[in-house]
Formats: structure tokens, C-alpha cells, sequence
């Protein structure tokens, strides 16, 4: 125990320091800061993919490190950018309501001022009333705790129901996607307070900060994102080090030998599921406002198994290996869905990888879970391990 | 001797009838009427036709109606004209008559006046010749019932050759005297008799008999049969109740914010109201306060103070009051209709009871492939959904090659089995088998196929749903009456379902494959060592598995549309079915289904504005529900258990 906590996980430094030299060059390229070689938009995409990495380090860490496959991250991802998309949407409304309201000779009342609000954003759910989901949502400390809490709660409760009673491997897996299957489709209703379907829109308007423009709003959340990220690598990485984290890995090699050895694995298990359920939420507060909008099908079952599938081909068990899978798969994806990659011709079909991409993503996914079980970042494993 | 007198006497009165009502005549009666059609003149002449008895009379009113009558300028005499419009053609006797060289103007009645025409026509086809008319007839009648129309049906009822059709005029004539009979003696029979009539229409009728309207007075009336009297404060809130009397000119209406904002804003004197700053106005206390300035200044109406609308609710009464006048009548119907709620109540439960029925054998075709691949094998198939809509998608195909729906569901049956059978073996040789010892990894890997299987599909029959058309036979429902009713699709479906658990029941139970599957489900190397093949019955097994999930594939295919991401709809649903009935058994998997598809029925119909908000709760339900028994309703036990 001579060595110190950063001695004995020195993946913590190069990837700060990655991060740090990353978020530099971004920072000299953008529009805003540098010499604008990198778009606003790019800026904006690589903001929400360090915002992956970080749910996908949660990921990794509940499944990667303790073993349970969790199908609802990403809803608990969703929930932060639901709670803060609130805030930003009722805040930005009410700037442009009482901005039309100032000509009035009579000055508006509170009650004129919030019906105003109200036809402005549930009009579209054929609504003008508040639900009462929104009661806090004048209030950006509340929305912000609520990032944190809500989706906290939730795993808190879900997950003391179903480690009590046991469940565990595919079955958890199969609860945790019921779960989220369930959050999407009440979400998806129009009474659900939450404008159903439509979801939360314009979250990239942030109000009360004056005039800066989007080139300026997009690196603040870029270096908010890289900085969160640092944050939480060194907090999960914390976490996992030590005695705690030989218990949670024990846990994941074998649960009933970690029982019988004496100690209560069902508050380590949910403790290692609220806390990534709230930095999930954490990662989508700040994914959001990058994104614009947010709804229901963000939530959908299938972002939590893409989740899973990010995890599994930057391998698992190491914290970087999120990092690299969320990175390499959703950089790639959108540079192939985004028609960046060139078609190729075989003469008798053209293949187009807006079509084909998924093709060769499941492919891939196969293949790897097959026979490359540790994922890209076992290469550097083996990379560290031949220089010793 | 008897009979010789009425022989003379028709002798002697037919031709005279004949001779005095021509149709040509009559219509020449009534010539401006006819040629220049209003929504009001028009009654007399059609009276005049209903009673004359011609039978040309109802050629005449669709031609009529048709706008297909001209009026020759000359002599104003009336006529059709033939196909390419050269000839005339005589009202009475439809012979040509003539050359339309002559100057014609057609007669076009407008809108109201065909409606009127038409009622009137209904009478004459009440009695045609042609069924199809006759039944037209009486639809037309049944939409929109009027107190005229029960006489001419009630007469058409005696001539009346279809047994059938009879019935049905007989039951409308019913439904029409209990609104329009003469006596009351004959509408509350009428009423009395539609006490077991399970119809829309029948509550329909008694509903507009017990048709209420809401009055205020300052006292009760004697003489007004009156439904209900409303307690201001507790059957209504007194806002309303206020409304109610300003909307009856009995009080002075309330003055609103608006009108308040926009009296202050007229009254504004040099930057002030009623001696308030305008800047203090942002509250709605502020500006009463500012507006009762104003009114004592004189310059604005005094506000409507809660006392005054205490006061002027106190001396009135605000009642319902049937439009029907008399209490006889309103209380047999209220009877009819209180007897009727029970038995629809009933019938509801029934019909409940179906549509459980019906979604839990598609939940249990859905699941049932599932049930023995993960139930008994432990495999997670993730592509299981991409099964079924491969089995949907091979009967799309077939077709396309086979026009005749029976038989192309009939030979896409055994295609769709055999193609999912060999896509479940090649999946089960090259992936599964290498992670019989990683089941997350299993889970992860089929997803992988799921995406690949869903994107194919997208790429080959592109996004658009696809038709999957069932042969005539199944079109249509089996109706027990307005209430039960189930259609024959889902009868098929919940037949397919019983079949195919009696197959699984009998493979598994019976059959030597059973007996070796089993075996290695419960301990594959002592299995092994009985000289059974673990690897060729695990390649079995997944394939029988994935291909029930194409013939299940078909069967969803023909009441759901047939789209790639059909499957996904069905994967959590299918997996929550198996998991919640209890693993590795077929029973459990049918309690299962019955289950979810039972209460998901159940939440919906106590919901029934909205299926997502069903399902919602039904899966909230479920997760509970495993929390109590982890390993579902039917659970194994003792060494089957496996841990």
C-alpha cells in the first residue's frame, strides 16, 4: 500500500492528459476560440460523444466491473436531459413571453405571464396547463439536482426490488429493458406532461447568459463536457480502486462466494447501480442542451443495448475501453450514416452505407463478442504489457 | 252475390280514380311547385304524390330528385328525356314522346329540397320489387327516424316476402313506436319490449326519449316532467351555476380579467388608474382594487361581488327537464335503460373476456418459439422478433408467387417454418454454440444478428409496410351482438395457438426428440454419456424454436402490418411472457401470456383512451410481479430447477 492511488492506476494520467491535449486542439480549431477549422456542429458532435463516453464509462462499470448487464442506462441518461431540457425550455419561453409582454400598457400578471408559457409549450400537446412534473422547472438548482436525484431514485428503488429478491443475470438484463421499455412509451403519451412524442425542443437556446453566440455557448459545453468527463474517469476510477473495487469485481467473477465470504453484495450492487444511474443522468444533462432536443425514442430500449454494444467493442473491464468503444462506434456511425463514407461499387450493386452500415456494425458486434471478448482495448493491454 | 256488387262497384270507381289522378295532371296541379322546387312548397306536392298511390310516382321523385325532369317551355308539361338526350319520354307511361327539339328546362331542386324528396321516396321503396332497395329503404329510415315514416313502414310489413328483412322492419317499426306511437299505452309496450335488446340503436332511442334540458327558474314548475333539480355547490359548481342564470338574461354577467385590463387601460390618466401607478397593476388584486376606484368614481359597472352571485343562485332553481312531456313514458324508458346497463355490463365482461383471449394467444404464438429456447434451452435469443417477421415476410413472398390467399397461406405455413428452422440451425452452429457458457454474451451477439436481420430486411423490402392479405374467409367477425363481437382472424389465431400447444405439448412429453432434449437440458454430460448427441439436439432445438417463431411470423403477419421492426415490437413482450409464467415450462408460458394479455386488456379498458399508458402499467406490473415470484407463476422445482 506504499504506492499512491495514481501510481497504481496510471491509465488515470495519460487519459487525462489525452483529454486535456484533446479538448486543447479542439479548443485552438474551433470558431469561437481558434481559427475555426472545426465547424460549430463538429464542435457540438464531439461535445455529446465525450458526453457518451461518460455514460458508457457508467456502463462499463456496472457491467464491465460488477457483472450486472443493465439495460437502462441510457433511460437514466435520458431522465438528466429530460430534467435539465425542462428547465432550459420553461426559462427560454419565458424570456421570449414576458419580452412580448413588455409592451403591454398594463403590466402582465404572474398568472398571464405563466398561461402565456403554458399555451407556448404544452400548445402542441393541445394543452395550456402545467403538469405538475414542472413544478420546479422556474428553478435551474432544483432541474439541476433533479439530474442527479431522479434517476439516482429510480435505480435506487428498481434496483433494491430486484437485487433483493435476487434476480439476476439475463433476467435483471430483461427487467432493466422492461423498465425502460416502460419510461419510453409513458413518456410517448401526450398527457405525460412532457409533450409526448414532440419531447423537448430548443434546449440549445441557453437563457439568461447574455449574447453570446452559438459558436460560444458550443466550446463552453464542450470544455463543461470534457471537464465532467475527467471528472467522473477519476471518480469511477477511485471508486474501483482499493478494497471496494476488488469486492465488485469479485462480485461479477462470483456472487455466492462473495456472499458466503460475508459480505452484504446487494448494497454493493445497488451502490454501483444508483451512482452510475446518476452520473448517466449527469452525462445527459450535458448531452442535451448540445443535441437541441430530446424525446422519447432517445429512451427507446435499443439506445441502452447500443450502450451495452459500444462497452462490449472498447472492452470491457477497463474504464478507457468505454471510452474508446462510445468514441470509435458513435464517430464512425455518424460519419457513415451521415453519407461521409464513399459508396462502393461491386458492379452489380452499389453498396451504400446509409443503408449498409448496420449491417456491418451488427456483423462486427458478432464477430467481436465472439472471438475479440476484450475489444479494442485489449490492444492496448498488450501494447503496455510488451514494452514491460 | 257479395262478391258480384264489389266487382261492379270497382267497375265503377277504378277508372274514375285513374282518370282523376294522372300523374301528369297532379304534377300540373301543383306545375310552379314542381318546376321551381323550395324547401317549403315543396311539401304539399310531395304529399299529394305519397297519397295518390301511383306507382309511377316514385319513378317520378328519384328521377325528380336526380335532377333528371325538364319542363317543356311551351305547355309546361314534364318529361325525362332518353340516354342521348334526343327523345322525350312520358312521365306516366315511359314511352317516347316525341323530339326534344323543342325548348326544355331542366328543373333542379336544391339541396334541402332532395333531402325532402327523398324521405318521401323512402316510403314508395319501402314495398319495391328489389330487396336491395327495400333494405336501403330501411337503413335510410333507421338513421334518422321521423314520426311519418312509421306509418308507411308498418303498412310495408304485411307484404313484406323476406322472413328476414321482416324481422328487421318489425324491430324498427318497434324502435319507432316507442318514439312516435300514437298512445302511450303502445310506446311504453314499445319501450317494455326492447328491455332484452342488447343494440346500439335500442340506447339510442331510449336515450333520446330521456333527453334532458337544462332550465333555471325562479320556481319549480307542476307541470313539466322533470328529471333532475340541481343543488348549486354540490351536483354543480357555483361558477357554473351563475353562468347558467347570465346565460338566461336572469343576472348580471361577471366582469373578466380581460374586460377589468381593459377598462384600466381606458381609464389611464396621466400614467395612473383609479390614483394607482400602472407600473403596481402586475397582480390581479391590485387591479380589482384599482377597477373598484373607477366604479366609484363612477366611470365603469360595479364588480359582481360572491354575495351577489350567492344572492341571485339562492332565488332560483336550476333544473334538467325531459324533453319528453310525459312521466309515464320517461319512467318505463329509464327502466328499460337501467335493466339494459346490467346485461350490457355482462356482455361487456364477455367481450373483455375475448379481447383477453385473442392478445394472449398472439402473445403466446409469439412467445411460444421463445419458451423453448430460452425456456428450456437457457439460450437468449435477441433475434427471436427477426424470426417472426422473417416468417411474415416469407408469406409476403409467397404471395407474390401465389395469388390464391388460401393457398398461399397454406404452403407459406410450412415455408415459413422451414426457412426460419434452417436460419435458427446456421445461428445456432456458428454463434450460439461458442457461448453456451456466457449467456450475457449470448444476449449481446443475437442482438447484434437482430440489427443485421432488421437492417436486411429494411434494405431488401424497404420501409414501407408490406400487406400480408388474408384469404376472404377469415374477412369479417363473428358478431353475437352490438357488444360481443370477435373477428375470425383472431379465432384462427387463438386456434394456431391451441394447436401448437398441443404440438409442443406432444413433442416434448412423447416423442423420442422430447425425451433427449429434456435429458440435456437437465445434465448434458450424463446425457452425453447415454449416448445421446447433446450438439445435434441443441441444433434441433433452436431450430424448432425459431421455427414456430416463423409460423408465428405468418400468423401475426395477417392482422398486423408487415414492417422490419415488426419483431422489436414483440421481443420484450415475448421475453416478459416467458420470464413471468416460469422458465423451461410450456404451461408456464401459457399461464403467462394469459396473464399479461388478460390484464393488459383489463388496464385498457379501464383506460380506454390509451393503449400506451396500458402497456405502461403492465409492465410496471410485471416487474413488480417478479419481484414476488422470481421465477414466475409455473416454477420448477427440485432438481429440474437447475440452481
Amino acid at each position: 500500500m506504499e504506492r499512491t492511488f495514481i501510481a497504481r492506476n496510471p491509465s488515470i494520467l495519460w487519459f487525462l492528459l489525452g483529454l486535456g491535449l484533446f479538448t486543447l486542439v479542439v479548443t485552438i480549431l474551433s470558431e469561437a476560440t481558434g481559427n475555426g477549422a472545426i465547424s460549430t456542429s463538429f464542435v457540438k458532435t464531439l461535445g455529446k460523444t465525450l458526453m457518451l463516453c461518460l455514460v458508457a464509462i457508467a456502463m462499463d462499470v456496472v457491467w464491465g466491473y460488477c457483472g450486472i448487464l443493465s439495460l437502462g442506462h441510457f433511460a437514466f441518461f435520458g431522465i438528466g436531459g429530460y430534467a435539465v431540457g425542462m428547465w432550459l425550455m420553461y426559462a427560454r419561453t419565458k424570456e421570449i413571453v414576458v419580452e412580448n409582454l413588455s409592451n403591454a400598457v398594463i403590466p402582465a400578471t404572474e398568472a398571464e405571464i405563466n398561461g402565456a408559457i403554458g399555451v407556448q409549450i404544452f400548445g402542441v400537446v393541445g394543452s395550456s396547463e402545467f403538469p405538475w412534473i414542472w413544478a420546479f422547472a422556474d428553478s435551474l438548482f432544483l432541474q439541476l439536482l433533479a439530474v442527479v436525484l431522479v434517476p439516482g431514485l429510480l435505480a435506487l428503488v428498481f434496483g433494491w426490488l430486484a437485487f433483493r429478491s435476487r434476480v439476476t443475470g439475463v433476467y435483471l438484463s430483461i427487467l432493466t429493458q422492461a423498465m425502460t421499455l416502460a419510461l419510453s412509451l409513458y413518456l410517448f403519451q401526450n398527457d405525460s406532461g412532457l409533450r409526448g412524442n414532440n419531447g423537448l425542443s430548443g434546449l440549445q437556446n441557453i437563457p439568461g447568459i447574455g449574447d453570446f453566440n452559438q459558436a460560444q455557448i458550443s466550446i463552453g459545453f464542450f470544455w463543461a463536457s470534457a471537464f465532467t468527463l475527467g471528472a467522473g474517469y477519476f471518480l469511477f476510477a477511485w471508486v474501483l480502486d482499493g478494497k471496494m473495487g476488488s469486492v465488485i469485481k469479485a462480485i461479477r467473477d462470483d456472487e455466492s462466494r462473495v456472499r458466503f465470504l460475508g459480505y452484504h453484495v446487494e448494497s454493493y450492487k445497488l451502490f454501483v447501480f444508483t451512482l452510475t444511474a446518476m452520473v448517466a443522468g449527469i452525462a445527459g444533462a450535458l448531452y442535451y442542451p448540445q443535441a437541441g432536443i430530446i424525446n422519447p425514442a432517445e429512451i427507446a430500449p435499443i439506445a441502452s443495448i447500443y450502450l451495452a454494444v459500444w462497452v462490449a467493442i472498447g472492452g470491457r473491464g477497463r474504464l478507457y475501453g468505454a471510452v474508446l468503444g462510445a468514441a470509435f462506434v458513435s464517430l464512425l456511425s455518424s460519419w457513415f450514416t451521415g453519407g461521409g463514407a464513399p459508396d462502393i461499387n461491386l458492379g452489380f450493386y452499389i453498396i451504400q452505407w446509409t443503408d449498409w452500415w448496420l449491417v456491418l456494425l451488427g456483423l462486427s458486434f458478432v464477430i467481436v463478442t465472439l472471438f475479440f471478448p476484450c475489444g479494442i482495448g485489449s490492444l492496448f493491454d498488450k501494447l503496455v504489457r510488451r514494452q514491460q | 252475390m257479395i262478391r258480384l256488387i264489389f266487382a261492379v262497384l270497382l267497375g265503377m270507381i277504378a277508372p274514375s280514380v285513374v282518370m282523376a289522378q294522372d300523374l301528369q295532371s297532379l304534377l300540373q296541379t301543383h306545375q310552379e311547385e314542381v318546376a321551381k322546387p323550395g324547401r317549403r312548397s315543396v311539401g304539399v306536392v310531395l304529399d299529394d304524390l305519397v297519397a295518390s298511390g301511383l306507382t309511377e310516382a316514385a319513378s317520378f321523385l328519384e328521377n325528380w330528385q336526380a335532377r333528371e325532369v325538364y319542363v317543356r317551355d311551351e305547355d309546361g308539361l314534364f318529361f325525362y328525356l332518353n340516354d342521348d338526350e334526343t327523345q322525350l319520354i312520358d312521365i306516366t307511361s315511359g314511352a317516347p314522346s316525341g323530339l326534344a327539339d323543342v325548348g326544355l328546362t331542366q328543373v333542379r331542386p336544391n339541396g334541402g329540397v332532395r333531402r325532402a324528396i327523398g324521405t318521401a321516396l323512402v316510403q314508395f321503396q319501402l314495398s319495391d320489387p328489389d330487396i336491395n332497395r327495400r333494405r336501403g329503404a330501411i337503413e335510410a329510415i333507421a338513421r334518422d327516424m321521423q314520426a311519418s315514416q312509421l306509418e308507411p313502414l308498418v303498412a310495408s310489413i304485411e307484404g313484406e316476402a323476406d322472413p328476414g328483412l321482416k324481422v328487421v322492419k318489425e324491430r324498427l317499426a318497434g324502435l319507432m313506436r316507442a318514439s312516435f306511437g300514437e298512445t302511450n299505452e303502445i310506446r311504453i309496450a314499445a319501450i317494455e319490449g326492447m328491455a332484452g335488446d342488447l343494440s346500439v340503436d335500442v340506447r339510442a332511442v331510449l336515450n333520446q326519449i330521456l333527453a334532458t334540458k337544462r332550465v333555471v327558474a325562479t320556481e319549480l314548475p307542476d307541470d313539466q316532467n322533470i328529471a333532475t333539480v340541481l343543488e348549486p355547490g354540490t351536483d354543480l359548481p357555483m361558477e357554473d351555476a351563475y353562468d347558467i342564470l347570465v346565460a338566461a338574461d336572469l343576472a348580471k354577467p361577471r366582469t373578466t380579467q380581460n374586460q377589468i385590463k381593459a377598462a384600466l387601460t381606458g381609464n389611464i390618466v396621466e400614467g395612473r388608474v383609479g390614483g394607482m401607478a400602472i407600473a403596481s397593476l402586475d397582480t390581479f388584486e391590485a387591479r380589482a382594487m384599482a377597477y373598484e376606484m373607477l366604479a366609484a368614481a363612477g366611470l365603469v359597472e360595479p364588480l359582481v361581488g360572491d354575495d351577489e352571485v350567492q344572492d341571485a343562485i339562492a332565488v332560483h332553481v336550476i333544473y334538467d327537464v325531459y324533453t319528453e312531456q310525459d312521466t309515464e313514458i320517461t319512467e318505463a324508458a329509464a327502466a328499460s335503460l337501467d335493466a339494459l346497463q346490467t346485461r350490457i355490463a355482462v356482455h361487456q365482461t364477455a367481450d373483455l373476456f375475448l379481447d383477453g383471449l385473442s392478445l394472449a394467444s398472439i402473445y403466446f404464438l409469439a412467445a411460444i418459439g421463445l419458451a423453448i429456447t430460452f425456456g428450456v434451452m437457457g439460450v437468449i435469443n435477441m433475434a427471436h422478433g427477426e424470426f417472426i417477421m422473417m416468417g411474415a415476410y416469407t408469406g409476403f413472398v409467397v404471395q407474390q408467387f401465389i395469388p390464391n390467399y388460401t393457398v398461399s397461406i397454406i404452403v407459406a405455413l410450412p415455408v415459413a417454418f422451414a426457412i426460419t428452422f434452417g436460419a435458427g440451425v446456421l445461428m445456432e452452429r456458428t454463434v450460439i454454440r461458442r457461448l453456451y457458457h456466457r449467456p450475457l454474451e449470448t444476449l449481446l451477439a443475437t442482438f447484434g444478428i437482430s440489427i443485421v436481420l432488421q437492417q436486411l430486411a429494411k434494405n431488401i423490402f424497404g420501409t414501407q409496410a408490406r400487406p400480408l392479405t388474408s384469404p376472404a374467409w377469415l374477412d369479417g367477425a363473428l358478431v353475437f351482438n352490438d357488444i360481443v363481437a370477435i373477428s375470425y382472424i383472431r379465432i384462427a389465431i387463438f386456434v394456431l395457438a391451441l394447436i401448437f400447444l398441443c404440438l409442443i405439448l406432444f413433442i416434448l412429453k412423447r416423442t423420442r426428440l422430447g425425451l433427449e432434449v429434456r435429458a440435456v437440458t437437465q445434465n448434458s454430460r450424463m446425457a452425453a454419456s447415454m449416448g445421446i448427441n447433446p450438439n445435434r439436439i441443441n441444433m434441433l432445438t433452436f431450430g424448432l424454436g425459431s421455427g414456430i417463431a416463423g409460423i408465428a411470423g405468418v400468423a401475426i403477419g395477417l392482422y398486423a402490418k408487415v414492417t422490419s421492426e415488426m419483431g422489436a415490437d414483440y421481443i420484450v413482450q415475448s421475453f416478459m411472457t416467458v420470464v413471468v409464467g416460469g422458465v423451461g415450462n410450456v404451461w408456464g408460458t401459457l399461464a403467462g401470456a394469459g396473464m399479461i394479455g388478460g390484464l393488459q386488456k383489463v388496464i385498457e379498458w379501464l383506460n380506454p383512451s390509451n393503449t400506451l399508458a396500458a402497456q405502461t402499467y403492465m409492465i410496471l406490473f410485471i416487474i413488480l410481479f417478479i419481484q414476488f415470484r422470481p421465477k414466475g407463476i409455473v416454477a420448477l422445482k427440485g432438481r429440474a430447477a437447475g440452481d
